[in-house]
């Protein structure tokens, strides 16, 4: 055994590769051996290495939100000496009063020593289908408190030195509706846990214990100053963002996660506390869920070049009082919170984010909208056509459109960016496993959030029952009557879930020319679902990026083409004149300039509200920072003033608040929601479209501080001065 | 004037980005190998290599021809081809509701371009299109379901509408691929029928044929690529045999496939998807060719050019293989040869950021190449690594037809490695090599201890440009006592296309699900054992018509697809008749379990899932009579000594540089020493032996 105390430069680089490659492997391991769909095809699971402190050193291509997941568990242990951590023991636990984000998230640990001491951790967790409470699936709707959910185990021994402790998995097994998926389940994180054992053992077996654990701590300072590297680049300011989700389970009340981002020097503070009180149903997050949403944010936006670990979550300070939707108290029921307040903390983390992005010519480009605002849930369960207990999770919800970049539109039906890996499972192994029938999956027309660059469309299917007489489903969304897939720049959101049943709408598995759908809100829960009906439903296109009316004609042309985007809303939504198919020129510029004017009423043209002064910065490519006598001013592309001295730009610009969004991009809004258009008084074009509670304005979304973007431009024309 | 005129040949070509490889051995127990450059048309280059060949033995292209024994062949024509968007105009057929198939692509396709640094960055999604623009998929009213009964019939007369509306808009090819039809074509059959007669001149492919696998993006990908390729390859292989065959070949071609066998190309001409990856399957194939000469059962098969680094592996005299590729932006699911492979090769590119060293994926390629090249290069590559240290030879780089820029290498590793991190010279090109090296032995690991073995009960054979220079290290990492520098290293596809047998795969998709202790029922035992006798009649039937003698050639293995129930992930386990009794069930459970417990650990294994029974496969090979042996070769010449660097950048050692070409039996060279041959140069450390066998291979061994 090696006496080194730290790794050369030539040794971490060997071994940081060594650890990515074992954290791969228990990733195939675990996949291999999993039967959950949610793990072979979502990729909803989670497998990597901690410090013997919890950090995170090293993490699969899987859900982010799980990044921090699993840390507070090593903690938890830490903390509970009655446990008597041993060689070849591993813990099983899922309480997100701990540190899972919800029940269904099984996750477990093995400690891994060196000798006499613990030298690493090995972590793997995956999200089961079933784990008990008073709904298939255990996502209650129903649920007033966390008994009436899945089990929780709060830490559990389950592999005593080696030897599985077959009386307390029985016991686990025993409350899910579903044992033979969990057990093979757990037998896979078995596995996956003693793949990192024997690679960790063989590599301290040659570098010494020293050397492997100074590796693992420096991939973790390495995120960290690549991280804090890239904060420094952008300019200091606050910056807000907010989204919402619909309906508690028991009564259709809205709910607001919102979001302050500071951003000082190489520090990033997200501050939850405006956010609404927490919820009496299912969709309620604990802190662990909250820091789960917050990294889902962060990683594939600000890390998307460097290893995901806990040292690029380190500059990140999250501030939020308990009692949050957020920051839900025991015994709140949390049950669906992955798809609920998790998910929709994680969108309005990404769209502060993207709107700090946004301030950086560097970073513009792939500022992005919002991706999947939602995953829509179609669960499935009963007896299935080989006469056996099923319990089927869809994964194809997934399937969203992702967000528009700023130089490029969103890729169709894209996914979860939040997860490098995921798909979702042919139609053909749907229908041979599950008693499904489907009659479509493709792309939904006209959902992609409009804009310069549009989103990708959302997917969209219609399935029955097959082999099968009926079973039970179960429905539920946010984001019906939301739009959570927010543009930028003046994109539109894309389209809302439409979730619909025709009761009795097949007829031998065709569907009847007369049908009559059930048009469903957001959580219409628990049903019985039989072979002559047919559930259909499209989910969320990604948000746009600037103002549809500037899009290349050819391209809105092209989508007409595809069927991406229909005539009518070519014409209302983009201003393009289509004529078989070919763009009428004239017609288009006459239409787009008489769209634009009807926007603002009448051109501003007052010159005292205008300068010459050439853009210094920027906050989008609609909006400027220019300097001349008068001051710092937000200026838009033709030189209109909007701000001065600041950049809390709106009050300059002309703002129109809709409580009913125009049909063409079926967008449903929430009673309690309103959007407002802020648009160019001189040109009418559009600004920024916001989502924001009724009855109130929405707030300035981009304070900057100035001094820092004068240093930060004043620092890029030394260095191009220096390299002339 | 020679005696060539009374010479036969073995030949093996293989058809590379940059280069054509052939591979000859002649009657006279001599065998050689040319390199080209690649045409653009490919077949000039393929012509260009037949020429050196036949000059080189003093014949005239048509003496040359006329004296081939056989011909093989693998080309990356048709993979080219799709990945610059080349090939056919293609439309594609598909069940009503399901047009959008490759688009959504399920999720997969946007991503299947990535690689391994590349995943987490979204903004580098869907880089790729589909293969088929979604204006040419036509949906036609039909549909089965998973027991292949016809819910919806299909509409002939919107059908043949929709083909009508096709005519004039250049479409050469139609990909069929309608659901379920793995289960019951008879929608797809009568599809064909229907292109045919309205579009006769059209390639045409269905999916059960092409890709028989339950799955519809998968096999749709497959079908579409498939018929991209067929007018493309049928031309082209057309015009090949057709010149050859003028000039006096009397053989025919014989192709490589992606799962190893060749195969002529009447018999390929429908399925030219099954020949796509052939270059890496035809490395494998000659690594296992050696494997047989020399006695070796159990491979590594490594490959480093300069760009990346593939590995293939033969366990127990069988090529590992694998299902499903992604390529071009589609998963394509062919039997093929597993080769396996990450950015890595000569051409990586070092750099430095926040004070850590990494190396590759990314590539200097070949321009502006290494800084070495003096091409205009700037960043450190490998190859820089490896003149520093003294292992390349500037004034002998590819058999001295291109001279490098030491000092060139020297500052571009001083400036942007060895100084940020506070090295020397010579250390910090070291640390190149070691982090490289560690890169390709961690690939290394994971084709052998992810799937159960031991990397020590292997031998390491070393192909490619700069494999004879790392083997030694890859070898000391993975703890073997040495490695092998095959004799045709530099050409050892080309090697592979000559020295195969026959192959030919068929499978068919056969599900039946087995609840936990229960057997399967006599319908599905008797559905098996038909998908059974399908398969095997197809892989004989195709063989036959591949063999001029059948008697005795023929050897066809049935493996049966088999999971626990509930799982994505399957095991291949052997069968050993058409008959699938319950007898032979319980022989595939009991050998599953066992192969399972391999793989995952013991106690993995969880019976008390049940089974699902996917689908069989019949793999076919007909026996070639093997080609002449080398008993010739070369001296292998001192030329000079020079100080390499070996492990301590501080401690350079006086090394000595011999020269061959094809070195003799027995001829033996000590360590530290380095062989330079034509395009390679083969690192003896010290401490180690190199013997050459019989055949021109080279057994570098390290002494105990």
């Amino acid at each position: 055994m090696s006496s080194e105390r730290s790794a050369s430069a030539v040794t971490f680089e060997v071994l940081r590769n060594r650890l990515v490659a074992i954290t791969e492997e228990m990733r195939i391991a675990l996949q291999s051996v999993s039967g959950s769909p949610t793990v072979t095809e979502a990729s909803d699971f989670f497998t990597g290495l901690f410090l013997p402190d919890g950090s995170v050193a090293s993490m699969g291509f899987q859900v982010s939100f799980q990044a921090p997941v699993c840390s507070a568990v090593i903690r938890h242990i830490k903390g509970k000496p009655e446990l008597k951590v041993a060689d070849g023991d591993m813990f099983v636990g899922n309480d997100p009063f701990i540190g899972a984000l919800h029940q269904n998230d099984v996750q477990m640990l093995g400690p891994i020593y060196a000798g006499d001491e613990i030298i690493a951790w090995a972590g793997v967790q995956a999200h089961q289908t079933d784990v008990g409470g008073m709904d298939f699936a255990s996502w209650c709707p129903k649920a007033k408190d966390v008994y009436q959910e899945g089990f929780r185990i709060p830490c559990v021994k389950l592999v005593d030195r080696g030897a599985v402790r077959e009386d307390v998995l029985e016991m686990i097994l025993t409350a899910s509706r579903l044992p033979d998926q969990l057990g093979l389940d757990i037998r896979a994180f078995i596995a996956t846990i003693n793949v990192a054992r024997a690679r960790i053992g063989e590599l301290v077996g040659r570098y010494g214990p020293a050397v492997v654990s100074d590796v693992m701590r420096r991939m973790i300072a390495s995120s960290e100053a690549r991280m804090r590297a890239r904060l420094r680049e952008l300019p200091d300011g606050e910056f807000h963002a907010s989204d919402f989700l619909e309906h508690d389970g028991h009564t259709n009340a809205l709910y607001k996660i919102d979001v302050r981002l500071t951003k000082r020097d190489d520090k990033l503070t997200l501050d939850f506390s405006g956010s609404s009180k927490q919820a009496p149903g299912f969709i309620n997050a604990t802190r662990a869920g909250l820091r789960g949403g917050v990294a889902g944010g962060i990683l594939p936006i600000l890390a998307y070049d460097m290893q995901w670990n806990q040292g690029a979550l380190s500059p990140v300070d999250i501030v939020a009082p308990d009692g949050l939707i957020c920051t839900a108290q025991f015994p709140a029921p949390v049950g669906a919170a992955t798809v609920e307040a998790i998910w929709v903390v994680c969108n309005a983390t990404t769209l502060a984010i993207n709107k700090l992005l946004a301030t950086s010519d560097k970073y513009r480009h792939r500022v992005q909208g919002i991706t999947d605002g939602c995953m829509a849930t179609f669960n499935l369960g009963g007896v299935n056509q080989y006469g056996e207990p099923f319990g089927l999770h869809l994964m194809d919800p997934i399937a969203g459109g992702a967000g528009a970049y700023a130089s490029k539109d969103g890729v169709d039906a894209g996914g979860p960016i939040t997860s490098p890996v995921s798909s979702i499972a042919d139609i053909e192994r749907n229908e041979q496993v599950s008693p499904l029938f489907y009659l479509h999956r493709r792309l939904a027309r006209d959902t992609a959030g409009a804009g310069r660059f549009r989103g990708g469309v959302s997917g969209e299917v219609a399935l029955t029952l097959g082999g099968i007489e009926r079973a039970y489903a179960l429905v539920m969304t946010h984001g019906a009557e939301v739009p959570n897939t927010a543009g930028l720049g003046g994109g539109w959101p894309g389209a809302t879930v439409r979730q619909t049943m025709g009761w009795g709408a097949i007829k031998n598995g065709r569907p009847k020319a007369k049908a009559k759908f059930e048009a469903f809100g957001p959580k219409p829960g628990l049903m019985t679902m039989t072979n002559r009906d047919l559930f259909a439903v499209s989910w969320q296109g990604g948000g746009g990026w600037g103002d549809p009316l500037d899009r290349d004609p050819a391209a809105v042309a092209k989508d007409v083409a595809t069927g991406a985007v229909s005539p009518d809303a070519a014409r209302k939504i983009y201003g393009v004149v289509l004529e078989a198919n070919r763009i009428d020129a004239n017609a288009t510029d006459r239409l787009r300039q008489k769209l634009r004017q009807q926007r603002v009423g009448k051109f501003a043209k007052s010159p005292a509200r205008f300068t010459k002064a050439a853009p210094f910065a920027a906050l989008s490519d609609a909006l400027f920072l220019a300097r001349d006598a008068r001051g710092t001013h937000v200026v838009t592309r033709a030189g209109y003033i909007l701000a001065t001295g600041h950049t809390r730009w709106r009050k300059g610009a002309v703002a129109a608040t809709m409580t009913k969004v125009p049909a063409e991009h079926r967008i449903a809004l929430h009673a309690r929601l309103a959007m407002t258009a802020f648009y160019c008084p001189a040109t009418g074009t559009l600004l920024a479209v916001d989502v924001h509670e009724r009855g109130t304005k929405p707030p300035d979304d981009i304070v900057l501080d100035l001094a820092s973007v004068d240093a930060l431009v004043g620092a890029r024309a030394a260095v191009k001065a220096a390299a002339e | 004037m020679g005696w060539g005129w009374l010479l036969t040949f073995f030949i093996g070509t293989d058809v590379g980005g940059t280069f054509t490889d052939l591979w000859v051995a002649a009657g006279d127990g001599e065998t050689r190998v040319f390199k080209t450059p690649t045409s653009a048309d490919v077949l000039g280059g393929v012509l260009d290599a037949l020429k050196l060949a036949s000059d080189a033995y003093g014949l005239s292209f048509d003496e040359f021809c006329a004296g081939i024994e056989r011909f093989g062949h693998g080309t990356t024509v048709g993979l080219n081809a799709l990945l610059t968007g080349n090939a056919a105009k293609t439309a594609i057929l598909t069940t009503r509701g399901f047009g959008d198939t490759l688009e959504i692509g399920r999720l997969r396709r946007q991503t299947s371009d990535l690689n391994e640094v590349e995943y987490t960055d979204a903004y580098l999604r869907n880089r790729v299109p589909p293969l088929v623009s979604r204006d040419l998929v036509i949906e036609i009213d039909e549909r089965i379901d998973a027991n292949g009964k016809v819910i919806v019939p299909l509409n002939e007369k919107q059908a043949r509408a929709a083909l009508r509306r096709l005519k004039g808009r250049g479409v050469d090819a139609v990909a069929i691929c309608t659901l379920w039809s793995t289960v019951n074509p008879v929608h797809e059959k009568r599809l064909r029928e229907l292109v045919r007669a309205e579009l006769p001149l059209a390639f045409v492919s269905a999916s059960h044929e092409i890709s028989p696998h339950v799955g519809e993006y998968a096999r749709m990908s497959t079908t579409a690529a498939n018929a991209a390729l067929g007018p493309l390859a049928g031309r082209y292989l057309a015009r090949l045999e057709e010149t050859l065959r003028k000039a006096g070949m009397k053989v025919p071609v014989l192709m490589m496939t992606c799962a190893g066998g060749v195969l002529p190309t009447k018999v390929l001409s429908d399925r030219p998807a099954f020949a796509l990856f052939s270059g890496p399957a035809a490395g494998v194939m000659g690594s296992q060719a050696i494997g047989a000469q020399i006695g070796l059962k159990n491979l590594l098969t490594t490959d480093i050019g300069g760009t990346s680094f593939d590995v293939g592996v033969v366990a127990d005299g069988k090529a590992i293989m694998r299902s499903e590729i992604a390529v071009a932006g589609a998963d394509i699911r062919v039997h093929s040869i597993d080769v396996d492979s990450i950015g890595a090769g000569g051409g990586s590119i070092a750099t430095v950021q926040f004070g850590e060293l990494r190396v590759g994926p990314r590539s200097a390629g070949a321009n502006p190449g290494p800084a070495c090249y003096g091409r205009g290069g700037t960043e450190p590559t490998a190859t820089d690594a490896d003149l520093v240290l003294g292992v390349l030879d500037p004034g002998n780089f590819l058999g001295g037809r291109m001279r490098l820029d030491i000092e060139a290498a020297r500052r571009a590793i001083a400036d942007l490695i060895a100084k940020p991190l506070g090295l020397g010279i010579a250390e910090a090109a070291w640390g190149i090599r070691e982090v490289l090296d560690n890169r390709m032995a961690d690939l290394l690991r994971r084709m052998t201890v992810e799937r159960g073995y031991d990397p020590r009960d292997f031998a390491l054979l070393a192909n490619g440009g700069a494999g004879p220079s790392h083997a030694w290290v890859l070898s000391q990492e993975l703890g073997l006592d040495g490695f092998i520098v095959p004799a045709a290293a530099t050409a050892q596809s080309a090697f592979g296309t000559g020295n195969s047998d026959l192959g030919f795969t068929a499978e068919a998709s056969a599900y039946a699900r087995i609840r936990p202790g229960a057997a399967p029922a006599d319908d599905q035992l008797a559905r098996l054992s038909a998908a059974l006798r399908h398969v095997s009649a197809e892989v004989r039937r195709n063989l036959e018509r591949a063999l001029t003698v059948t008697e005795g050639r023929i050897r066809i293995e049935r493996l049966l697809a088999i999971r626990y129930r509930g799982q994505t992930h399957s095991l291949d386990v052997p069968l050993s008749s058409d008959n699938f009794d319950l007898a032979a069930f319980d022989a595939a459970v009991a050998r599953f379990e066992t192969d399972y417990e391999t793989l995952f650990g013991r106690g993995a294994a969880f019976a008390k899932a049940g089974y699902e029974l996917l689908a069989v496969r019949a793999v076919g090979t007909g026996a070639l009579p093997p080609p002449a042996l080398a008993t010739k070769g070369d001296e292998i010449r001192l030329v000079k000594t020079r100080p390499v660097i070996f492990r301590d950048p501080k401690a350079p050692v006086d090394t000595a540089i011999y020269t061959t070409t094809f070195p003799r039996a027995d001829a033996t060279v000590e360590g530290p020493a380095i062989i330079e041959f034509p395009g390679q140069s083969v690192v003896v450390p010290p401490n180690a032996r190199a013997v050459a066998d019989r055949f021109g291979n080279l057994h570098v061994r390290v002494s105990s």
